[in-house]
């Protein structure tokens, strides 16, 4: 490498720069790529709702969670709290789009579903939603991955992904896994 | 012993002290979360253990030993006695009652939130508050060492500030952009609500205002390591330093770019938008080019080391440099680090990739092969190389001190890399114990095992490290020469720089520009949505 | 140096770096803010001004997905609704509090420590937990043959008031010669958990600096009785007016020998 005179220096390192500054624009570039072709976002959800009534919400109530059909839409409402999750098991069809809906009525909490893209913290006075398509079945462990108490260690949940043809709803649109 | 030495040695055992402590604690916990039944472990235990380690790690050791490292850098680059020494040992003096505060309601159990809060969860007053006497005796190093610069060129108009010592004030002006963040959260949230003022909390806001924080406080750990890097390594390797300038520009796009980008801790939040963690993400990509530039650079002044060595070939001035100094094999391990955890953070700031690691052994893996990797083996390497001329002494033979160092390196390696792998099959952060019942969790186990054997090399490195520094205080040590040149020259040393390159006062302004477009709205939000807010959940006792 | 050659060589710095900066805001904000959401937006049929108030997070919902409905109507388990205002109350005792009391001695005994054991003690109980248990009795969502009675006939105050009476009063004092050597799998139960059942440690909730939900009730001091009541109650679904299952779904993992034995530690053990 020359070091004879501070314009070498200068040379040098402009050719550097331009390597660095290509670098970084094609991360950039492949991230753009991922939003445009893939629609990749993050789970953002500027969505109130007071944590002080949660459980009054009627969507958030503890009898209306869990996994609902509704026309084309498949949504599953999940509440994490101190130190579980409700309901503890999810069912979720397979290869076809599904919104998870999350929601929590005291600390931070957050999730993820191994061997899934599925990722999101979950704060109280917000839904958390995320929507994916789960295309291995099996039963997939959702564990609260981000600090909520003494407890935290032993707070996870199941989501239960089925064979398109064994997701079947009953009369209410609902699918739990005790009637599996 | 000078003023500014005696507060060197001062700061830097505390450093050191808390260090050993939380290296313990660190092994018992990867003990805990083992397939291997651990001792002692409760809940309680486990989550007070935590958070021990991540306060001494992450605000003790680097705080005093930012602050040890810049008291010797601005009393030997300027040549000149430090300002207002007393003020000095005040902020000594908080910095310990901040952290005996902090310890002393951490090991009474009431204060197991982690060293990042997690409000709603609260923790005693006490603990809270004996953090901020920690960042206000940082504060004042901060005013002490503008001061310091501003004396300098006073006195010596014209001439640049030594590359060392600019790069201490980029990081003291940084810092205090940095802790606006924590320092509101605390202040105006989390206190209040500690002390019983207040039932509840917004906690999206203190969640973005932590996140303000969040990263830049990790390029305020990191930067002694870069000066190591740029001004004492070339020097240990016989060499010079490639570019004063690049060094220069580089500690400036630190302070630039490592402020604006905070949100990207909270990639996978729902209270910030899609389109401001976009916007914070491309200033994260950047943060990348700073480290790349340094890489270059060093990796150039070191091959000048090399060749005036008489290295030959593309790679022949790499086996001819002095592998046997301290400083150069620690620079040498901390760059092999980097590249992993450098790429590794790059995947964390695709906020499509970030969502298959995030809060996963991946990202603890990560900031600890960064951290606890690159940096703190940095901080071994510094210690080593300014603590004879702190003593006088030093040891008759290097031989503990290269050990210590290849532990810590093989340690950090075995330790990170099943972590990272972990964190990619799914294996989730900050519990205390994993269900090894579960079949899936069961294949995790054998790597567990191994990163807690990488566990287990790194405290015999952190007993060996702080051995050895006693090493230099022992009567069998040898003297050490009273002045060794430390700092490495410039190729082509400045005579001149601009004053861009020789102040902060522009980059000031651009980093409130920054500041106000990626922080304003995503803060104003929450006053105008009206967030709700979540009810305080005290871990003192009594509700 | 001149002044003057000093600005000279300064300028181009200032003028390349403002540039620079706002040109890479600038990027940022034209992919971020606009073309990333318009295009999202129009694949998921949303008009582009709905996609953009989306991406900048003024309207909720990704700008590449339309938003799920709900039209749910669940009755709750419970009718409680908390607030800060509420929270502060409970912690402030009033003579008040120890009026509405009298009518409590009868069962839980002249200053909130029961006589018989099947009735619990309130004396020492955290006030957010009476004040919850009293609001269940009134709505119905707890039922109890007498205790219905009772809270129905106190106003949404006297509730308050009572509660933070009981919470401020000493509370009954443990006879440490009748504690039993404790069994090691339930100082197990109680300060670990089972992770194999995903049971969190009874402390993690009860224990004295646990942080958990606001409306936990205290566990020492408390009579054996009533505790292995309660649990079974919870496990057999008997009483379900725990916020989000988070008692019923634990007592259905505990075999009928830990909750006896769980019982008997809280009502002896000191430390807990």
């Amino acid at each position: 490498m020359r070091a004879d005179t501070e314009q070498d220096i200068l040379k040098t390192e402009l050719w550097w720069t331009a390597l660095v500054t290509a670098v970084v624009t094609a991360i950039m570039l492949a991230i753009i790529y991922a939003g445009l072709v893939h629609h990749i976002n993050p789970p953002s959800n500027i969505e109130t709702v007071d944590p002080k009534t949660l459980h009054l919400t009627g969507e958030f109530t503890e009898g209306n969670l869990g996994t609902r059909v509704d026309g084309s839409q498949i949504t599953s409402r999940i509440v994490a709290t101190q130190f579980a999750f409700q309901p503890q098991c999810i069912v979720m069809p397979a290869n076809r789009t599904v919104t998870l809906r999350f929601a929590t009525p005291d600390v931070i909490h957050g999730i993820l579903v191994t061997g899934t893209n599925v990722n999101t913290m979950i704060i109280p006075g917000y839904v958390s939603q995320v929507h994916t398509v789960f295309t291995k079945t099996g039963d997939l462990l959702m564990p609260c991955h981000e600090f909520c108490g003494l407890g935290h260690s032993q707070m996870w949940a199941t989501v239960r992904v089925v064979p398109e043809d064994e997701f079947k709803p009953g009369p209410d649109g609902r699918v739990t896994c005790d009637a599996r | 012993m000078t003023h500014a030495r005696r507060l060197t040695l001062a700061h830097l055992w505390v450093a050191f002290a808390a260090f050993a402590i939380a290296a313990v604690l660190g092994v018992w916990q990867m003990w805990a979360r083992s397939p291997l039944p651990a001792p002692y472990l409760t809940a309680q235990a486990y989550f007070t253990s935590v958070t021990a380690h991540g306060v001494s790690m992450a605000y003790v050791l680097t705080t005093f030993m930012v602050m040890g490292f810049g008291y010797y850098v601005a009393e030997t680059t300027l040549g000149r006695p430090l300002p207002y020494p007393r003020l000095a040992w005040l902020g000594f003096a908080l910095g310990i009652l901040g952290t005996l505060m902090a310890a002393a309601t951490i090991f009474a159990g009431n204060a197991t939130v982690l060293f990042t809060f997690y409000p709603p969860l609260t923790a005693s007053p006490f603990f809270y508050i004996g953090l901020v006497l920690v960042v206000v005796g940082s504060w004042i190093w901060c005013g002490l060492m503008i001061v310091a610069m501003l004396d300098f060129k006073r006195v010596n108009p014209g001439t640049p500030v030594p590359l060392a010592m600019f790069a201490t004030v980029a990081n003291a002006v940084m810092w205090l952009w940095t802790t606006v963040g924590v320092a509101a959260e605390l202040l105006f949230q989390v206190i209040p609500a500690a002390f019983g003022w207040n039932e509840a909390i917004d906690v999206g806001l203190s969640r973005t205002l932590f996140s303000w924080t969040l990263h830049a406080i990790v390029y305020f750990w990191l930067i002694p390591a870069y000066i190591a890097f740029y001004t004492m390594a070339p020097q240990a390797a016989g060499g010079r330093l490639y570019s004063d300038t690049m060094g220069r520009l580089t500690f400036i796009l630190f302070l630039i770019y490592s402020l604006p980008v905070g949100m990207h801790h909270l990639f996978m939040d729902p209270q910030q938008s899609s389109a401001f963690k976009f916007l914070q993400m491309s200033f994260t990509a950047l943060v990348a080019a700073p480290t790349l530039l340094t890489v270059f650079t060093i990796s150039a002044s070191m091959e000048i080391a090399g060749r005036l060595r008489g290295g030959k070939g593309y790679f022949g001035w790499i086996a001819a440099l002095p592998w046997d100094r301290p400083m150069v094999l620690a620079t040498g391990m901390a760059f092999f680090m980097l590249w992993f955890g450098g790429g590794g953070g790059l995947i964390n700031m695709s906020f499509g990739m970030n969502a298959m690691v995030h809060n996963t052994s991946w990202v603890t893996a990560h900031f600890h092969l960064i951290f606890g990797g690159t940096v703190v083996i940095m901080y071994f390497a510094i210690a080593y190389a300014i603590w004879p001329t702190l003593t006088g002494r030093q040891p008759a033979s290097l031989r503990h001190q290269r050990l210590q160092l290849w532990l810590w390196f093989i340690g950090m390696m075995v330790m990170t890399l099943p972590w990272h792998y972990l964190g990619l099959q799914g294996q989730w952060r900050r519990v205390a114990t994993f269900n090894y019942a579960d079949p899936v969790i069961a294949g995790w186990g054998p790597w567990v095992i191994v990163s807690f054997a990488g566990g287990i090399i790194l405290l015999a490195s952190a007993l060996l490290f702080v051995w050895n520094l006693l090493e230099f205080h022992r009567d069998r040590a040898v003297v050490a020469p009273e002045h060794p040149p430390i700092y490495a020259l410039a190729v082509h040393p400045p005579n001149r720089v601009p004053a861009a390159l020789n102040g902060f006062a522009l980059w000031n302004v651009l980093v409130l520009v920054l500041m106000i477009a990626a922080y304003g709205y995503p803060i104003a939000q929450f006053f105008i949505i009206d967030a709700p807010e979540a009810i305080v959940h005290r871990v003192t006792g009594g509700g | 140096m001149k002044p003057a050659e000093l600005r000279e060589i300064d300028r181009p710095w200032r003028i390349w770096a403002s540039i620079i900066i706002v040109s890479i805001l600038a990027f940022s904000v034209v992919f971020g803010f606009l073309i990333l959401p318009i295009v999202q937006g129009r694949a998921a049929g949303l008009d582009a001004f709905t996609a953009i108030c989306r991406a900048v997070g003024i309207l909720p919902g990704s700008p590449a997905v339309r938003q799920p409905t709900s039209e749910a109507k669940a009755q709750p388990t419970t009718q409680v609704a908390w607030s800060t205002d509420l929270i502060r109350s409970l912690g402030q005792s009033t003579p008040a509090g120890a009026e509405v009391a009298q009518a409590c001695v009868a069962c839980h005994g002249e200053r909130g420590i029961a006589a018989d054991p099947q009735n619990p003690n309130l004396a020492g109980q955290s006030g957010v937990a009476i004040y919850k248990q009293l609001h269940d009795y009134k709505s119905g969502s707890r039922v109890h043959e007498v205790m219905n009675g009772i809270a129905q006939g106190l106003d949404g105050r006297q509730i308050i008031d009572v509660a933070a009476h009981f919470a401020a009063s000493p509370r009954r004092d443990l006879d440490p010669t009748t504690a039993e050597v404790v069994d090691e799998d339930i100082v197990r139960l109680v300060e670990r958990g089972d992770p194999a059942r995903g049971l969190p440690a009874c402390n993690s909730c009860h224990g004295f600096n646990a942080g958990g939900p606001m409306e936990t009730p205290t566990l020492s001091h408390q009579n054996r009785e009533y505790l292995a009541r309660q649990l079974h109650a919870f496990r057999s679904d008997g009483r379900r007016n725990d916020i989000y299952t988070r008692m019923r779904s634990v007592a259905a993992k505990l075999t009928d020998r830990e909750i006896d034995k769980l019982a008997n530690f809280y009502a002896t053990t000191l430390s807990y």
